[in-house]
């Protein structure tokens, strides 16, 4: 018997192996006892099971020992003996099981179809248990011997565990009968009973175990859930979700956050049956519970056959489609998390390397051809690092799917919220943007959305003498254009009302009332701060907080936003993103004996301007006449303190740049060419440049400035462009030589 | 700069003692708390920086991140020198934020005991002695020990400083 490949993983192994062993074999004999005898101390398996194991363990030492007089059958009973063990064992935990189930089973009276509205159900318990009653004895504190790097795991995979559960609940409202959906939110649920208990963390443990009772009843096929159940379910997943973000930070013994709902939730989640019934009926709801799968069913039926079958086949593409791709994406891809500090770290070597490898390969000694073999390793390690930079790159890229599950969640609330039907589908949601742009993008797209449901899609009585379909369709979109993400969010409700927009600017003084302005202009006017047209101030919006600020983070994210509407078909927005933050075009120009770059965002054009454009304001402030408009001129080296640039401005080269609706021209000496450069912080210890964004390393291995256009714009309005800059100039220009000499 | 300056009254010459990594600026020996040194590199090209205060010389690429370089001449008010083979760049931490100092020469590693260290002379308001942390004296020469910290705060710092003097004074 090779007893060295004897691998014992379990007490099944270790009978297997008893069995098969001969009470020759001393040595085995001995694995197989120290192996027993861990099981006992530790009391690894249950103590009736340990109770049959004993036995069979000294059985086992006396054949060691040599103490048996039939050593082969003593080995024989000692290996029945152990068996015995494990199958109490084994019926132990079935047990254990089974009565879980029963658990969960014993609260529901015979409730078919809950959706289906009218339950019988069954009296309320005698005395329905308080708040206090239900959370009695469960610590509130953290553990004090919690392992921070175990609460640390905890909280990411619960929170994982928690959106994934949100997006298959929601799945599940559209389509009751899906089972993978059902299972992956009860292996979530499991999973953080599980984990949580393992960290005695009492109240996510109870949540989580009393949400698992409701969620077997419908995988029994007892209950569906939609509607209520399904409120409850998502109730109790906001809940856990926000226990477990709160606990973020908190130390051993400190006190954990409960939800204010806490209580509420669980004592709904012990009698489902009334909470649900009661919870439709006092939201005055007229849509049944189950409003989304059955209307969206009913509008084919309804709706003009033409938008009918649209709206149908959207509908299986929305709800059909990205299932297959979930599935398969859990199977196939494994995932480690690795700390953002690290990635980007593993990022900036990954561009040095690119620096230094290019310095290599630009080596005259290279490039000569002199040394065909030194040319073929370099050739061949370029190529290996350019892909290395690309997946480098790739790796902060991450898809918005999980920012599109939280719309989902938020359409359906907002809908329940307002009783509108509204069907939401999403598309493109494997398209990728960098990490540090998903948690900007949140909050503007959540106004959006609330926007588009709350003004934009009208009631189903409203939609009905529109004569169109009683469903309102909100479809969020993302694909790539170009070196650019676009993500769309259209809706086929009202549209904005261009009337009511210009009126409400010309009373706000925005424009004055003779102004003709384009669709375009007019519909730019809903992004003023303040600027709501609804009638109704709503919970969800109408207080003109929002337009503004979505469009203040898309700036922020160098994106610019796009809408389009048709009075009575609905509007879209759109918004361009670059595709990651660290990457940006810039254009690089040459100013005296310093390069800058200009991000190609905020370029107009650039011109050479005739002389008779050029003009003068108080004999100091120059202005430029480009197509029919009068633009301030910024000399950046009078700006910059730079010596040595060109000084005439007739002939010279100007770059219109535009920022913030401000424009004005800037002059530089030179155009060396379009870049993409990836951007770097210039360093903490400096605060805040003006006229300067950051820096990039440049293909020398230099540091190249990028500048700051709207920060430009503003140094400029301020006054410090000519006087003031060009005194500034002379102080640096005492420094210059010197300066020179360090960068030569 | 860096906001906070670093309380240079309250060290004795205890709390001074230690290893110090000195330099030379304009022929004086200076010398950094060899604890805040991350690393010392050859003179490398700097990118100037616009609109930022005289002593910061501008910007240069550490491995593929930019950090702000400071000139301890100019911050001193000596004429700037020729970089030669010996111009170093003394790459410092503070507060986690590294910072590149512009030196004439780097000297040596040294190490001050209590004894050695004397607190900064009182020179009159002429000379900046808040960025000083202590005289360490050995048998050849004096060296200023100088708070890093301290240098690379904001430039305001020593107005605010010197009024403090003035009135505890």
């Amino acid at each position: 018997m090779p007893e060295q490949d004897l691998s014992l993983n379990s007490l099944e192994d270790v009978l297997a192996a008893m069995k098969a062993a001969s009470a020759e074999n001393r040595e085995i004999l001995i694995r197989l006892r120290d192996w027993l005898t861990g099981l006992i101390d530790l009391e690894l398996a249950p103590e009736e099971a340990l109770e049959r194991i004993r036995p069979g363990r000294d059985a086992l030492t006396r054949v060691i020992d040599g103490e048996a007089t039939e050593p082969q059958s003593v080995l024989t009973g000692a290996a029945e003996a152990v068996e015995q063990g494990v199958q109490i064992s084994a019926r132990l935990e079935a047990e254990e099981a089974q009565s879980e189930g029963e658990a969960a089973g014993r609260g529901s009276a015979p409730t078919p179809d809950v959706s289906a509205q009218a339950v019988p159900r069954p009296a309320p318990p005698a005395a329905a248990p308080t708040a206090g009653e239900l959370m009695e004895g469960f610590a509130t504190v953290l553990p004090a011997d919690s392992d921070d790097e175990l609460l640390h795991e905890y909280i990411a995979e619960s929170l994982d565990h928690i959106s994934a559960s949100e997006a298959a609940l929601l799945d599940l409202e559209a389509q009751p009968e899906d089972s993978e959906s059902l299972n992956t939110v009860f292996r979530a649920f499991h999973t953080i009973k599980g984990t949580s208990g393992f960290l005695g963390l009492d109240l996510a443990k109870e949540m989580a175990h009393k949400a698992e009772t409701i969620l077997s009843r419908a995988r029994d096929g007892e209950i569906r859930l939609t509607g209520g159940y399904a409120d409850l379910a998502l109730e109790s997943c906001d809940v856990l979700k926000e226990m477990t973000q709160a606990m973020d930070g908190i130390n051993p013994g400190d006190a954990l956050v409960i939800p204010k709902n806490y209580a509420d939730i669980l004592a709904r989640l012990n009698d489902p049956e009334s909470s649900v019934d009661t919870a439709s009926e006092s939201s005055g709801m007229t849509a049944p519970a189950a409003q989304i799968p059955a209307v969206a069913q009913a509008a084919s039926a309804v709706a003009p056959a033409g938008a009918a079958v649209d709206s149908a086949q959207n509908a299986q593409a929305a709800s059909g489609a990205p299932q297959p791709a979930r599935h398969a994406g859990k199977a196939s891809e494994s995932t480690i998390r690795v700390s953002t500090g690290r990635l980007d770290s593993l990022i900036n070597m990954v561009g040095e390397l690119v620096i230094a490898h290019s310095m290599v390969s630009q080596d005259p000694e290279v490039v000569s051809g002199a040394n065909p073999r030194l040319a073929k390793s370099v050739s061949h390690s370029s190529k290996i690092v350019r892909e290395l930079q690309d997946l480098s790159m790739a790796l902060r890229m991450v898809p918005l799917k999980g920012t599109f599950q939280k719309m989902n969640r938020l359409v359906r609330d907002l809908a329940r919220k307002s009783g509108k039907s509204v069907q939401f589908q999403t598309e493109g949601e494997d398209t990728e943007i960098d990490r540090n742009m998903v948690e900007v993008l949140n909050d503007p797209l959540v106004h959006m959305i609330r926007n588009a449901v709350d003004h934009g899609i009208e009631s189903t009585d409203d939609r009905r003498e529109a004569g169109k379909a009683e469903v309102g369709s909100v479809h969020l979109r993302a694909y790539q254009t170009a070196g650019n993400v676009a993500i769309e969010l259209r809706d086929d409700g009202k549209g904005l009302d261009r009337e009511k927009i210009i009126a409400k600017a010309v009373d706000r003084g925005l424009i004055s009332s003779g102004e003709s302005l384009s669709d375009s202009e007019a519909f730019a006017l809903v992004f003023q701060p303040g600027f709501s047209t609804a009638e109704v101030v709503t919970d969800v919006s109408g207080r003109g907080v929002g337009m503004d600020v979505v469009k203040r983070s898309i700036e922020s994210l160098r994106g610019r936003i796009q809408v389009t509407s048709k009075p009575g078909e609905g509007s879209v927005f759109t918004l361009h993103l670059p595709l990651t933050m660290a990457i940006t075009d810039a254009m690089f120009v040459q100013v005296g004996d310093e390069r800058y770059l200009i991000p190609t965002v905020s370029i107009e054009q650039s011109f050479r301007p005739g002389d008779e454009t050029l003009f003068t304001v108080e004999g100091r402030g120059e202005v430029v006449m480009l197509r029919n408009e009068i633009i301030p001129i910024v000399r950046l080296a009078h700006l910059f303190g730079v010596t040595g640039a060109r000084e005439e401005l007739s002939g010279g080269l100007l770059i219109a740049v535009e920022a913030e609706g401000k424009r004005c021209t800037l002059m530089v000496d030179d155009l060396l060419g379009q870049h993409q450069v990836v951007i770097k912080s210039l360093g903490e210890g400096l605060g805040e440049i003006a006229g300067v964004s950051g820096g990039t390393i440049l293909g020398d291995g230099r540091v190249g400035l990028i500048l700051d256009v709207p920060g430009i714009l503003k140094m400029a309005q301020a006054g410090t462009t000519t006087r003031s800059g060009r005194a500034a100039g002379a102080a640096k220009a005492q420094s210059e030589p010197q300066e020179t000499l360090r960068s030569a | 700069m860096i906001e906070e300056g670093g309380n240079t009254q309250s060290k004795t010459p205890e709390d001074l003692a230690g290893k110090y990594l000195t330099f030379f600026l304009n022929e004086e020996q200076y010398a950094f708390e060899i604890l805040r040194v991350r690393e010392i590199n050859g003179l490398m090209p700097v990118t100037s920086l616009p609109s930022s205060p005289d002593f910061v010389d501008g910007v240069i690429n550490l491995r593929g991140k930019v950090i702000p370089v400071v000139d301890l001449r100019t911050k001193f008010d000596m004429p700037r020198a020729e970089a030669d083979d010996e111009t170093c760049i003394i790459v410092v931490d503070v507060d986690d934020v590294e910072v590149g100092v512009v030196v004439d020469r780097v000297s040596e590693v040294q190490d001050f005991d209590a004894a050695q260290i004397e607190p900064p002379p009182a020179l009159g308001q002429d000379v900046e002695t808040t960025v000083i942390l202590g005289m360490g004296k050995t048998d050849e020469r004096a060296t200023i020990l100088l708070n890093i910290a301290q240098i690379l705060s904001r430039g305001d710092m020593k107005d605010i400083q010197a009024l403090a003097d003035g009135e505890a004074a």
